[in-house]
């Protein structure tokens, strides 16, 4: 019987390859976006009171996104 | 916006930043200096002060039309705080904003006091508090001071002054209901702070508000040697005095400033201290405490950028360049020389 679940519980793991690749991808799109919240924010603030300030505040606020395309080659790794 | 939500750090910082380095520094001081009242408002006109320059000049000239644009653009400015801000963010701001709330009250009743009339009153007012417009004008249509009580019953000043107005009734001076005021201010200022990491540095700075107010009120009595009881005027939440501490200590100069001199501060005032007490003026002094909060408060900022603190600064720092400009245009008008005006000027 023991036997039995063994073979099954190694026949199915919990998690694919793939599908923690899937999430690694996920919760680094997730850290961006929280960081790009604040930088957000911040670079509004700044764009509003100085307008030439927007291509600074828009370089800088997508700079966490670098984030997301690193954890994309888990992708193609798996 | 309200105390609702979240709070904004970052929006309000960025901002606040971008302000602080278009205030006036040294060079613009220097100018200001060497200018008479019409050159000064047409020197604002030409910086940040443009609206309030250009929407009281038909109706005021000379050092008022200097003053009134001076008090609505620091209402402007702090408005704007308290707009940007949301949620825990508003109650730190407000919290110490509501200097000018306490204020207008003043103005209020010492002009219904002075019976001067409705345009006069309104004018001196600096809408910066958390007061609306409509609370604002509402006591200034009060006819008496009784109705100015009633009408702020239900903001933070309501139950002390009703206390006061008693005291008023049955002496007839002002002072029990603006140190009734004072009081509810300074109270409010510390009451149910939240402490953590960055704001432990803001309550540091609201005690060292308290802590000066303190000091300058001891020093005061010591000075004019009125027979008043200093416990009166204590204020309560500063690191520095207790009450009755300070009721012996304001009986004895000396001994007030050997524990200014002993104390955290003792190293930002020492040279005020030594001025102190080689010269009788107090002038001086005070100029040295405001000089100490805002090198205080400049250092803040730095360390917890996303928190109250680079806020805090702010304001202390808008504050000051609105009471340097009063000095210099006033200094001008009365003929003072340009050196006499320097030394009243606080500047880091």
């Amino acid at each position: 019987m023991f036997e039995a679940l063994l073979q099954q519980a190694e026949a199915a793991p919990a998690l694919e390859p793939t599908a923690a690749a899937a999430l690694a991808v996920g919760l680094a799109a997730f850290g961006a976006g929280y960081a790009e919240r604040g930088i957000g924010a911040a670079a509004m603030g700044a764009i509003a009171e100085d307008d030439s300030l927007f291509v600074n505040g828009l370089i800088l606020t997508v700079l966490p996104e670098t984030l997301v395309i690193l954890a994309l080659v888990v992708v193609f790794l798996v | 916006m309200s105390t609702a939500g979240g709070s904004n750090p970052e929006y309000v910082t960025a901002r606040v930043r971008a302000r602080r380095s278009a205030l006036y520094g040294d060079e613009e001081y220097r100018k200001l200096i060497r200018m008479g009242p019409a050159e000064i408002a047409r020197f604002m006109e030409e910086s940040d002060y443009e609206d309030e320059i250009n929407a009281l000049g038909s109706r005021h000239s000379g050092v008022d039309l200097i003053e009134y644009a001076l008090n609505r653009n620091l209402a402007k400015q702090f408005d704007d705080l308290l707009r940007w801000a949301d949620g825990r963010l508003y109650d730190l701001i407000a919290r110490y904003l509501r200097k000018f709330d306490a204020w207008n009250v003043k103005t209020v009743i010492r002009g219904i006091y002075s019976e001067a009339d409705r345009d006069a009153i309104a004018d001196d007012l600096i809408r910066a508090g958390e007061f609306d417009e409509d609370l604002l004008d509402q006591l200034l249509d009060a006819p008496t001071i009784e109705d100015v009580v009633d009408r702020l019953s239900g903001t933070i000043f309501g139950n002390d002054l009703e206390d006061a107005y008693e005291d008023y009734e049955d002496t007839g001076v002002l002072v029990p209901l603006e140190n009734a005021i004072d009081r509810t201010y300074y109270e409010h200022l510390l009451e149910g702070l939240v402490v953590d990491e960055a704001t432990q540095q803001y309550r540091e700075f609201l005690e060292a508000e308290i802590d000066f107010r303190n000091a300058r009120n001891a020093l005061r009595l010591a000075q004019s040697g009125a027979d008043i009881d200093p416990a009166d005027y204590y204020i309560d939440g500063g690191s520095l005095f207790t009450a009755s501490e300070l009721a012996t200590l304001s009986q004895n100069r000396d001994e007030l400033v050997t524990k200014i001199r002993e104390s955290k501060y003792g190293d930002d005032l020492s040279a005020a201290l030594d001025e102190l007490e080689s010269a009788e003026s107090l002038i001086n002094f005070e100029r040295a405490l405001d000089i100490a909060l805002l090198e205080y408060t400049d250092a803040l900022g730095h360390v917890f950028p996303l928190s109250i603190t680079p806020i805090a600064s702010y304001i202390l720092a808008k504050e000051r360049e609105v009471d340097n400009i009063r000095a210099i245009a006033r200094g001008r008008e009365a003929g003072l020389p340009e050196e006499q005006i320097e030394q009243e000027l606080v500047i880091l």
